[in-house]
């Protein structure tokens, strides 16, 4: 009854005003209607400022750019601060903590070994190194069917597949079994994977190096310094290793290293680290930095910050400081120990005069940028290159692998030539080693490591590496079959429902 | 309403001229309304016992001629209480009528129209605009809190800040957390712009029914706005002022010096050092929050001029607020004009328009300055004896603290100007008898700028600058929304029908623009250009989002006999939002039902319920409340990306993200069963409802798993389904006692509970919260059959006495005085003699389950006394300024008093070391209960009596004084109970990190009306 009132009503209402009301009603619904012929492009909105994933991949210009932000990331925070500190460098015996007693206390829990599988530092470095493999993978998986010069291609790749190689050997030092992405994630499905085997992850990384060394030249251009070589290539392979005592494939990379005659050992060991002396004859791989004053975001290295002397403008937060036992280590008369640590009370040779008062006793040398560098508003060091793979080095693997063959003469010329250049002119200190015990030779080479990379974010590792951890590091509290790795983090056991399984001991 | 109203016209003039009397007397008057003395134009003025009246003209005005001296005049008017005088010897008679408060007929604001509120089938609350201007508050919607059963509101004592809103739980959990406002047509997310004196009425829609038809908004609730029009008659002006101050109060007290060096000792000590300070040395040393915070100024003035003539009614505007911030330098300054016209152009067809402006100015608090009030060491003088600034490095703190909070407030210096218009013009033209159709084009166009200049300057060893920086942020946006609507109504007989199809569409733009430069000059602001500074350095960015919207909605209504009633709508939206999703349309329906048992027959004999309604409800809301394009996978830039090779920078650009395959539309679906009463000749009201509010396919940004390699660590995309679960009452009492005194009073209350039915990872749990604030380890924990965001930790069993204890225990690394944690579990799913992540339990629920308000008030002649009361009971505070440390920052007093310091100290407190060791990580020590209840408002006021209006020639005025917060009465240990979720994220919600601090507003204040 209802329905049929209406009905009726509108009929005479309709009847009696048709006319008008199809004008009308067509006015109105012309009104209503409109926007809806073009609702799909009024809906169609363009990403603001942003440009859209699917029109990235397309020319070389974009394989540049993301070759190019896959190296500044190598640069970020937690590739080179507090995470590098904490995992790499204060559970050694050269390094701890540093800036006042009450700071940052967690990295006394990586220098006493009690460090629980929360801390932020773990995630830290975790992100980091996986950020660089993403980068890597972006490159490796979306350069190769962009049409542009297949030289620079080929190039490109290569240079991803060592900052992968790189990445996945700091991970594997650190953590053992680690995921293994050597793709860019399909979709859902393979975003939670589970740990690999350090020994696939091993020969993952070599698989990688050496397609990289294959590939990429023997050096650069003026506006290229900075990009990786082949002999870093072959020199990270060759440290890579070292790492898994293939005594061989060390030898005959580093001797490759040294038979391309692109490097040679900087006279001056305590300038070698400073910012006017970056990519020199040594220098195999550096993380290029720099201060722009443009560009703040650019310059956003705090590896030198973080490390800087404490109380003074242009120095630092004064973390990661050189210990007694570092600095009582080297022998008598070594340059290498004021190259490699700021004194209380000293002067610089670049002419900083250090407080004789203070909150540590020492500081950090290698990282070291002259005060007057700073400019406020930017990090202080901003500028300062991180050097990861230096000639001196290849020169040591080279002494130690030949040494571990019996090739004892080579083993002792290799060695010369990294003390001869500690040594520079003087007559008296640190004398020709001529020892043809392996045994002996060893633990001299060994020593001349620990004092030629001191304070390098080498020593940790390798003497886990070495298989003295439990003697050097055990009465700081480092134990066998626990601490040869880190824990895991339990933010990733946590996301990864279990999937991930946590190290023996945490 | 406008039936009755003509129908009354027609009784009116009909009944003039066919009655003829004798001795007449000539009455006439004025009608106004005893609320705010406005004229009332249609007021029916008749004679008792016969069918002779007049109407009042458009100022109010009536003449009457009357049999006779015993003759009774009756006034009547839709609304007012009608009231009857004996003529006497009086031939003026001039009438106060009062607002008929227990009317039925009261009308509600829905989506696109109006309803009697007997009519509604779904749960809106209306809140006048007097009760809102009534209490003195800077942004409307926190005068709101405690006065609506199941909405949440949590303030913020920061001058110009909005409140956080929480209408029946958490909505929705990424993007938005904020209701959609409407004002006048025009769609907000916030409403700090507005003068709460503008307002006439707020619509609060709670039910997803209701909520239906603003579709692809409404997941977090509506809030219907519609501000003050002028009324026909002579103008009236109204001014209302008032000054007050804001204070802070249950303030937190801290370790003072000699405290503080003590525990500075004890944490070197744990950490292997010597002694940094000598305690002897200090005694109450710097209170840090005494030295900067002090009692705020606010100053509030309105005024209002609105009128009409018979085709047009005009309201016009000024508002003007100044408030200093309870921090030095802070203050806060806003300018609103508003002039509102409706215009009856032809018998059909009106048209009005409605422009608001806003500008605010502000001189910004620092930014984070009260975690520095909390952290700077107590030992630190404010100056030393020459003059200079007390340093933090002096006294070798570390660098946790190293900072003079004085020089953080003397040296920075941020200005902010807010602009925005805000407007809309409609046409409503009658296109047959109950045929109406609405246009309405609405705008807002706001322009921001945030002026920082940090100065070249010296003060500390860490606070200083050596190259100054101007740097400008221009945040910008452009609006706009068209829609018509179509409404037809109809009454026939015992039916009564409308119905109503519209169109909306709706484009939101924004655009920001960052410069800045070094080495700017600074002798007076006018120096402040860019150019002047160096052309090195200089540094431009920007950013901006696009939305747009287009809908298509209906709805119907009908009602029976004012006995059943049923309400249908359906809204389809489309939004930019979801289009590369390729499901850009989501479609919204809703239905209603109610059944007004009082109306029936067979309750005509009884005498109990004057009304008496049962209704229920169903809908669907959409959420596009997201980030634009959240489906397109976008290419990452920036300086952070730039490689540099040969010492030059070269650009780089990549995708360091990923997106879920789609993002559908989160939807909500509501259920609503509500009961409406009133008894005791409607002195008591009583409203109950019970609902269930799912979110389904719920939009989160939530961690992934670190490996995947992403800049973020995080993802956004269709995670969960959760519900929240109620119960809500509002309970009103309202009487008068005697001819003096009236009063009220109302309880309301809310029960929720928030229940996570199902994650898109299955069985694994969403992790989040706290990142940052407990040294990295995740806070809280969101999983089936939990609340939204629930607090995951371990739990504390009590305090490492000494070391004999800790080698027999499952953590053989800790210290004396570190926390003890049970060991709930291991690998075997039993206690495995260790403490792992497995450990972990569910530790606290931050989503408060019990909110309520008493809302009370008293008149007494020509006095008025309101006492409103409120609280939250049932919720945990994660508070994460305790365990959020990096080295010497200071300690509260109650930790001082109570840690432990050696054995058989405390079995509860840790020592020191509270922010080292494991002590950090998420523990039971850190929840603590938020409930709170507190005295929200406190006013009385004075009405002049009439004899003195009359000798100022004044219509009415009124002084009152009002105290909002004075009392507050907790538990919980940081400053505030009011803890806002950060960034809105209920998987980040109730983690204290530097919260604003309870303050308190007394205020005095002036209502002239003229």
């Amino acid at each position: 009854m209802l329905l049929s009132n209406f009905r009726t009503d509108m009929k005479i209402i309709h009847f009696k005003n048709k006319l008008r009301q199809t004008g009308l009603y067509l006015g109105l619904a012309s009104l209503i209607l409109v926007p809806s012929a073009c609702d799909q492009g009024f809906l169609d909105t363009d990403p603001q400022g942003k440009q859209a994933g699917v029109v990235f991949w397309q020319n070389e210009g974009d394989a540049t750019k993301a070759v190019n932000a896959m190296y500044a990331n190598l640069r970020s925070w937690n590739n080179t601060a507090f995470a590098a500190i904490a995992l790499e460098s204060v559970g050694s015996d050269d390094a701890e903590k540093g800036s006042t007693p009450s700071d940052a206390t967690f990295f006394n829990d990586y220098d006493n070994f009690s460090v629980g599988s929360s801390d932020g530092q773990l995630g830290g470095f975790w992100q980091g190194q996986y950020q660089n493999i993403n980068y890597a993978n972006q490159v490796i998986d979306n350069i190769p069917p962009i049409s542009m010069d297949e030289t620079l291609k080929a190039r490109y790749i290569a240079e991803a597949k060592f900052v992968r190689a790189y990445s996945y050997f700091r991970l594997v030092r650190a953590f053992g079994d680690v995921p293994l992405r050597l793709a860019l994630p399909k979709d859902a499905t393979e975003y939670n994977v589970p740990r690999t085997p350090k020994a696939e992850v091993y020969a993952a990384i070599e698989k990688d190096l050496t397609d990289a060394a294959a590939v990429l030249p023997l050096s650069y251009g003026a506006t290229d310094i900075g990009r990786v070589t082949k002999g870093a290539a072959m020199s990270m392979h060759a440290k890579v290793s070292m790492y898994q005592q293939k005594w061989q494939q060390v030898f005959d990379l580093t001797n490759q290293v040294i038979a391309s005659g692109q490097y040679s050992l900087f006279p001056n060991y305590e300038a070698l680290f400073r910012v006017a002396n970056e990519n020199n004859v040594e220098s195999i791989f550096e993380l290029q930095n720099e201060l722009i004053p443009s560009n703040k975001d650019a310059s956003n290295s705090q590896y030198s910050q973080v490390q800087g002397v404490r109380g003074v403008v242009g120095g630092g937060w004064g973390f990661n400081v050189p210990t007694e036992t570092l600095a009582k280590s080297f022998e008598a008369g070594d340059p290498r120990r004021d190259g490699t640590i700021i004194f209380r009370g000293e002067t610089t040779p670049s002419g900083d005069a250090i407080a004789a008062t203070g909150d540590n006793p020492m500081y950090n040398q290698k990282s070291y940028v002259p005060f007057n560098l700073y400019t406020t508003g930017f990090n202080e060091g901003s500028q300062q290159n991180v050097r990861v793979l230096r000639y001196a080095e290849v020169l040591l693997m080279n002494a130690e692998a030949a040494n571990e063959l019996g090739n004892t003469t080579q083993a002792l010329a290799s060695l010369e030539m990294v003390r001869a250049r500690a040594r520079g002119t003087s007559k008296t200190i640190l004398p020709k080693i001529t020892t043809t015990d392996k045994a002996a030779l060893r633990i001299i080479i060994w020593e001349e490591r620990h004092h030629e990379l001191a304070m390098e974010f080498d020593r940790y590792f390798d003497v886990i590496r070495q298989g003295r951890a439990a003697e050097i590091f055990g009465p700081k509290g480092w134990k066998a079959g626990k601490n040869e790795v880190w824990p895991i983090p339990q933010n990733e056991i946590d996301l990864s429902a279990g999937v991930l399984v946590q190290n023996p001991g945490y | 309403m406008k039936t009755i109203v003509r129908l009354l016209y027609m009784l009116v003039f009909l009944s003039v001229g066919t009655t003829v009397l004798a001795q007449e007397i000539n009455v006439t008057g004025k009608v106004t309304s005893s609320t705010d003395n406005s004229a009332l134009p249609g007021a029916s003025v008749l004679i008792k016992g016969t069918t002779t009246g007049v109407p009042t003209d458009a100022e109010g005005n009536y003449a009457i001629r009357v049999p006779s001296a015993q003759s009774v005049l009756v006034f009547s008017m839709i609304g007012m209480n009608p009231q009857e005088v004996t003529v006497g010897t009086q031939t003026v008679v001039n009438v106060a009528m009062q607002e008929d408060v227990r009317s039925l007929e009261e009308f509600v604001v829905v989506g696109y129209g109006t309803q009697r509120k007997l009519d509604v089938t779904g749960s809106v609350v209306q809140i006048k605009g007097e009760e809102i201007s009534k209490q003195p508050s800077m942004n409307a919607v926190s005068g709101l809190q405690g006065k609506v059963a199941g909405v949440q509101i949590n303030n913020s004592g920061k001058p110009g800040e909005a409140p956080q809103i929480r209408i029946r739980g958490v909505g929705t959990a990424y993007g938005s957390a904020n209701p959609l406002y409407v004002v006048d047509g025009v769609w907000f997310d916030d409403i700090s712009f507005l003068n709460s004196g503008d307002i006439e009425s707020m619509n609060i829609l709670k039910d997803a029914s209701s909520q239906s038809i603003y579709g692809v908004r409404a997941a977090n609730g509506v809030v219907l706005i519609t501000t003050k029009k002028g009324k026909s008659g002579k103008a009236v002006v109204d001014y209302n002022g008032f000054v007050g101050f804001q204070k802070v109060t249950n303030q937190i007290k801290m370790a003072n010096a000699n405290e503080y060096a003590t525990m500075v000792n004890e944490l070197s000590n744990i950490n292997g050092k010597g002694n940094v300070l000598d305690p002897t040395q200090y005694g109450e040393g710097t209170d840090w929050y005494h030295q900067i915070l002090r009692n705020a100024l606010i100053t509030n003035h309105q005024l209002s001029i609105s009128g009409g003539g018979e085709k047009s009614t005009y309201n016009f505007s000024l508002g003007y607020l100044n408030q200093d911030g309870v921090v030095e330098k802070n203050n806060f300054k806003r300018y609103t004009a508003r002039l509102q016209s409706d215009f009856q152009v032809f018998k059909s067809l009106k048209i009005g328009y409605t422009a608001t402006g806003s500008f605010s100015k502000s001189k910004d608090e620092a930014g984070g300055i009260f975690r520095q009030l909390y952290a700077a060491g107590p030992v630190v003088p404010v100056y030393y004896a020459d003059g200079t600034y007390g340093d933090p490095t002096d006294y070798n703190l570390g660098d946790g603290n190293n900072f003079n909070p004085q020089v953080t407030i003397d040296y920075f210096n941020q200005n902010t100007k807010k602009t925005l218009l805000t407007g809309n013009v409609y046409a409503e033209l009658s296109v047959l008898k109950g045929l109406t159709f609405k246009t309405s084009l609405g705008g807002r166009y706001s322009q921001d700028e945030t002026r920082f200049y940090n100065p070249q300057y010296v003060a500390t060893f860490k606070q200083r600058n050596t190259t100054s920086l101007l740097e400008f942020t221009r945040p910008q946006s452009r609006y706009w929304i068209f829609e018509n609507t179509l409404t037809y109504t109809k009454d026939f007989g015992n039916h009564s029908f409308t119905a109503l199809v519209g169109q909306s569409a709706q484009r939101d733009q924004s655009y920001k623009l960052t410069a800045s430069a070094l080495n700017v000059p600074y002798a007076s602001e006018g120096d402040l250009y860019l150019t002047l500074g160096n052309t090195d350095g200089r540094n431009v960015v920007d950013e901006g989002d696009l939305g747009t919207y287009a809908s298509y909605f209906g709805r119907v209504n009908y009602s029976f006999g004012d006995r059943y009633l049923l309400n249908a709508s359906l809204r389809a939206d489309g939004s930019s939002k979801f289009f590369q999703g390729g499901n850009a349309w989501g479609y919204f329906p809703s239905v209603g039902a109610g059944w007004v048992i009082s109306n029936e027959s067979f309750m005509k004999g009884q005498n109990i319920f004057d009304n008496l309604k049962v209704r229920g409800s169903w809908g669907k809301i959409g959420n596009a409340s997201v980030p634009s394009n959240l489906s397109t996978l976008t290419v990452a830039t920036g300086g952070g990306l730039a490689a540099i090779f040969g010492g030059q920078l070269n650009t780089g650009a990549s995708i360091n993200t990923i997106i879920p395959p789609t993002t559908y539309w989160e939807r909500g679906v509501g259920t609503d069963i509500g009961i409406e009463a009133a008894v005791l000749k409607s002195r008591l009201t009583l409203e109950l409802d019970y609902y269930i509010k799912k979110t389904e396919r719920a939009i989160f940004d939530i961690p992934v798993l670190t490996s995947i390699g992403t800049e973020s660590g995080r993802i956004v995309g269709n995670q969960a389904n959760f519900e929240n679960k109620g119960f809500e009452f509002a309970l009103n009492w309202r009487d008068e006692i005697g001819k003096d005194l009236s009063y009220s009073i109302g309880f309301n209350g809310g029960v929720n509970n928030n229940k996570v039915l199902s994650v898109s990872s299955g069985a694994n749990p969403i992790y989040d919260g706290g990142v940052g604030l407990t040294s990295g380890a995740l806070a809280t924990r969101t999983k089936v059959g939990d609340p939204i965001g629930s607090f995951y930790g371990y739990v504390v069993e009590g305090i490492f006495q000494n070391q004999d204890e800790i080698s027999k225990s499952a953590q053989p690394n800790a210290k004396p005085g570190d926390f003890k944690y049970r060991d709930v579990s291991g690998t075997a799913g039993t206690p495995d003699g260790t403490i792992s992540g497995l450990d972990r339990q569910v530790i606290g629920n931050p989503n408060p389950k019990f909110t309520y308000g008493i809302n009370t008030s008293w008149t007494y002649k020509n006095i008025d006394l309101s006492l409103d009361f409120q609280g939250v009971a049932k919720i945990d505070i994660y508070n994460a300024n305790l365990g959020w440390r990096y080295g010497n920052e200071n300690f509260t007093k109650d930790f001082y008093d109570n840690r432990w310091h050696g054995e058989g100290t405390s079995n509860t407190y840790p020592s020191a070391n509270i922010g080292g060791g494991q002590n950090y990580l998420p523990n039971t020590f850190f929840v603590q209960s938020g409930s709170y209840f507190r005295v929200r408002n406190a006013q009385l006021g004075f009405t002049f009596p009439q004899a003195v209006n009359e000798k100022l020639k004044i219509r009415k005025l009124r002084l009152y004084a009002n105290a909002q917060n004075p009392l507050n009465f907790f538990k919980y240990k940081g400053l505030s109970p009011e803890v806002r979720a950060n960034e809105n994220k209920p998987t980040q919600a109730g983690i204290d990190a530097n919260v604003y601090p309870l303050s308190a507003t007394y205020n005095f204040g002036i209502n002239v009306t003229f």
